[in-house]
């Protein structure tokens, strides 16, 4: 009798895994054949990344037209995720990867400073809109833009805050909002500091007035549909997906004080501390991510390219241009070096006041 | 002929030094290396980190709250789990094969995901059940706010009972029926035998249910993160996976030095759940398999099968049918019956996904390896500790019962550092480190359902065998297997249920290829898309019930959990 279970387990778990493998293999053979890519680098790369799973099946299958030979894997998780798994893994003298694409520059300068980067000469610096590291260890490659929405469904915009200064002062707004958690989240930390640049402490006190409630942005902005939430702190890729792909009626609102646009940046791990030791492979996708090309892959994805001269933008948002003439900037260097400081006052502040 | 020789060696003992040879390198030494990476941070020893993190008050609210949210969940969930296994279990009330299959489907969810369902369900402001009582009754807010202590002890209660009623289920199955039939013949009413003579009968099996619950509440991460957070209710859990997402070595410290606290609170547990235990002879064992008689409930029959009924749909039916509406949902601010509203994307998305088909793939993969060679683990020593008195039998028992007690994080916080290459070991980021957290962390189960079905095994069949001539292996291959099969198939799956969908350690301890459905589901919920995690949910509820029904046909109805 227990043999006849094994064996049905067994059975069922061979036919899973198989599954899970024949699948993987088909994706070579889409896309266009005339394009000729890159066939001198070959063996393997992996990128850890926290972009979403669904801009990755489409980048996947343009990578293995770019490069043939190469055996390009990604690893995705939100950047807290990756963050600490990156951390645990320096401890141990190895990553598990070889290209980074993950949180924003603050993280960056931290990880330069630890030497394990290698760095990358581009020789299209003049295009791109956002801070680059000059000595080549990161490139922006990617920008999120940290917004506020609503749900015209549920409540009108009229009555709504469209600044992120009335987000936190508005009283009508108490208790039906949502942002967030600057901990786990690099964006939402770097839309903090930029707050905190613009408008000090005051800002976080207000916000806590508000009774903001502090998740992920997936939970939010399912609060934002049933109208649980009025308005949430949201980047602007999450609304713009559910626009595009589930016909959402869901609304940005491109806040009156400025959108927080946060460059994320590309960086290659050096031959010692790098998984696959593959760092001429490692290049030629950095310069391929950094290329026109490759910047429209990102924005299919739903976020802005850093090149000026790239004119697509993402799905129902608007001109990359257009969103700079609006922002509030972030230091980068005070996001690295004062991190600690910034995560405790808005913790003692808004996560857990007293 | 064993006299002959002059150092016998026993092959008992060959199993023990291997079960606890791989617990030592495993489990004790990953979690003392932790220990004094906590003290001895900077190189040298150092109380610093400890200042740092206990003088800060929010820390302390944390800790309280871990406290209060586990010692009520304890509570609720026995006076919950008590009577439900005595009804279903003892009585003839009606439907009890039904009711024992719902009470444990909670056992087979994830509980983040049903933390979000009652986050539907009972949010203050749009809450559909709250919504419902609000208009049913006029009332002019909502009745329940999800968003307090009470909601976060309501949804660890709904989902930690199971624990204890499996545990409770087991001991009432073992009872010996003789002291009851003589309270009742004595003239004893029904509850005056449950009063006198069962519950205080059931006194240490409570005791150690009790604490499993507690262990399992202030462990837990989901419901505390998905419940808790918007509430500005921290437990100590989220606190130490906020400091290991701050991604520094010395946020690594931090949460170290926290995690240290739920180690101790857990080890403290354990010391007095086994002294209370340690005299769980009370449990009188017959020497033959007798089955408990039945209580007939009488008049009581009818209006306690209601009330059970009533709490099933509750707990159980509301919660899982909001799962099932959601992954059917496009757009979640309207009714799914609206107009344009019903998809079943969802579910192509799950089967049709790479990752995620990947991901179902490992995580079977791994929770199939935890769970068989953590049965043969459990098999071995339960059936050391029950029929033998080979000296050290009780040291696997004791590791196995401290493992399970051991909050997930810290398991795989200590995995981490101590098994990436460093100590001469590397399985990070190979699934081998996940089979083997799971297996710390939830064989005690498997281990509880061989210990119990051994008990109800009369030695006596063994001892025909030994006459016969048959050696210790021999014996437990032709006499006690085929006796405690169905418990030894439950035992298997209450490990692989729980590391089927595991996220706590999977979440720290996954690569890419090692990623887990857990994971995967967790990141659906938080991050991508929470009907795609619905239907998710809803598959793999689906996947269990199957391989329960299949199971049970399988053993004629003997297997059950």
């Amino acid at each position: 009798m227990k043999k006849r279970i094994i064996a049905a387990f067994s059975a069922l778990c061979i036919a899973l895994a198989a599954a899970g493998c024949g699948k993987s293999d088909t994706a070579a053979q889409t896309g266009n054949p005339e394009v000729t890519g890159d066939t001198s680098v070959s063996g393997k790369v992996v990128i850890y990344t926290s972009m979403y799973e669904d801009i990755i099946d489409d980048m996947e299958k343009e990578l293995e037209i770019q490069f043939p030979n190469l055996d390009i894997e990604f690893f995705q998780g939100g950047s807290g995720t990756i963050q600490s798994k990156i951390a645990a893994e320096m401890d141990s003298g190895m990553l598990g990867c070889d290209v980074l694409m993950v949180a924003e520059p603050s993280y960056s300068l931290e990880l330069k400073e630890k030497g394990i980067l290698e760095p990358y000469t581009f020789s299209g610096v003049d295009k791109l809109m956002f801070d680059y590291d000059p000595e080549g260890y990161w490139y922006p490659v990617r920008v999120c833009n940290m917004v506020l929405a609503y749900n015209p469904e549920k409540y009108s915009k009229d009555e709504l805050p469209t600044s992120f200064k009335d987000f936190a002062e508005n009283p009508e707004m108490k208790g039906y909002l949502s942002m967030s958690n600057p901990l786990t989240s690099g964006t939402a930390y770097s839309s903090v500091v930029g707050l905190y640049d613009k408008y000090g402490e005051e800002y976080f006190k207000s916000l806590n007035a508000q009774n903001v409630a502090i998740e992920s942005g997936s939970v939010a902005l399912t609060k934002l549909e049933t109208g649980e939430c009025k308005e949430i702190m949201v980047l602007e890729e999450s609304v713009l997906k559910k626009r595009q792909e589930e016909n959402s009626k869901l609304e940005v609102i491109y806040p009156d004080d400025g959108c927080i646009p946060i460059p994320s940046t590309i960086m290659i791990i050096d031959e010692e501390h790098s998984a696959n030791k593959n760092v001429l492979a490692a290049k030629a996708v950095e310069k391929f991510f950094l290329s026109p090309e490759g910047q429209k892959l990102i924005v299919n994805g739903w976020m802005y390219s850093v090149r000026k001269d790239v004119s697509e933008y993402p799905y129902d948002a608007i001109p990359l241009v257009q969103l700079m003439e609006n922002t509030i900037p972030v230091d980068w260097e005070k996001c690295y070096k004062q991190r600690d400081e910034i995560r405790t006052m808005f913790q003692n502040n808004v996560t857990i006041p007293g | 002929m064993e006299n002959k020789k002059k150092f016998y060696f026993d092959v008992k003992w060959l199993f023990i030094i291997a079960i606890v040879g791989f617990l030592l390198v495993f489990q004790v030494f990953p979690l003392v290396y932790l220990l004094i990476r906590a003290f001895f941070a900077e190189g040298s020893f150092s109380l610093d980190a400890f200042t740092r993190i206990y003088s800060t008050s929010m820390n302390w609210s944390c800790v309280l709250n871990t406290l209060i949210t586990a010692s009520l969940s304890m509570v609720f969930g026995v006076l919950i789990a008590f009577p439900l296994a005595f009804l279903v279990g003892r009585t003839n009330l009606y439907g009890r094969k039904l009711f024992r299959t719902l009470f444990l489907m909670t056992y087979m969810v994830p509980p983040y995901v049903g933390a979000m369902a009652w986050l539907r369900l009972l949010n203050p402001k749009v809450g559909t059940l709250n919504v419902f009582l609000e208009s049913i009754f006029g009332l002019s807010e909502a009745p329940f706010d999800i968003y307090s202590i009470g909601g976060l002890v309501w949804v660890l209660t709904t989902f930690y009972y199971p624990y204890a009623f499996i545990t409770l289920s087991r001991a009432m199955e073992n009872m010996d029926p003789s002291l009851e039939e003589a309270s009742r013949i004595s003239g004893a009413s029904p509850v005056k035998m449950l009063f006198t003579v069962t519950l205080p009968l059931m006194l240490p099996s409570i005791a150690s249910s009790a604490l499993l619950v507690f262990v399992a509440a202030a462990s837990c991460y989901g419901i505390p993160s998905i419940i808790g957070a918007p509430a500005k209710i921290y437990t100590i859990t989220t606190r130490i996976v906020d400091y290991v997402y701050v991604g520094s070595a010395e946020g690594l410290t931090d949460a170290t030095v926290l995690a240290v606290f739920l180690m101790v609170l857990a080890l403290v547990i354990l010391f007095i759940s086994n002294f209370v235990i340690g005299k769980r002879d009370y449990i009188t064992i017959s020497g033959k398999s007798v089955r408990p008689n039945t209580v007939d409930l009488g008049k009581w029959r009818i209006p306690l099968t209601i009330l059970t009924g009533l709490f099933a749909v509750v707990v159980i039916v509301i919660p899982f049918a909001s799962v099932f509406a959601t992954s059917f949902t496009v757009n979640m601010g309207k009714s799914v019956f609206e107009e344009g509203n019903f998809t079943i994307k969802y579910w192509e998305t799950i089967f049709s996904r790479n990752s995620i088909v990947k991901s179902a793939g490992n995580s079977l993969i791994s929770s199939v390896w935890a769970a068989s060679l953590g049965m043969i683990v459990c098999i071995i020593m339960a059936y050391l500790l029950k029929r033998t008195n080979v000296r050290g039998r009780s040291i696997p028992d004791f590791l196995i019962t401290v493992g399970s007690g051991t909050p997930s994080v810290v398991i795989a916080l200590s995995l981490i550092m101590t098994m990436s290459g460093r100590f001469g070991i590397n399985i990070y980021n190979t699934i081998w480190i996940m089979v083997i957290a799971y297996m710390i962390k939830y064989m005690l189960m498997g281990m509880r359902s061989v210990v119990s079905a051994l008990s109800r095994v009369s030695p006596s069949l063994e001892e025909a065998a030994q006459v016969s001539g048959a050696g210790w292996l021999r014996r437990l291959k032709d006499v006690v297997f085929p006796l405690i099969g169905p418990s030894v198939v439950a035992g298997w799956f209450l490990i692989f249920m729980p590391c089927f969908y595991e996220l706590t350690m999977s979440n720290m301890l996954y690569s890419d290829k090692t990623k887990s459905l857990g994971v995967d589901l967790f990141l659906y919920q938080t991050y991508h898309s929470q009907q795609t995690a619905a239907a998710l949910a809803g598959a793999i509820l689906i996947l269990v019930a199957v391989l329960n029904i299949v199971l049970s046909k399988l053993t004629k109805g003997k297997f059950s959990i």
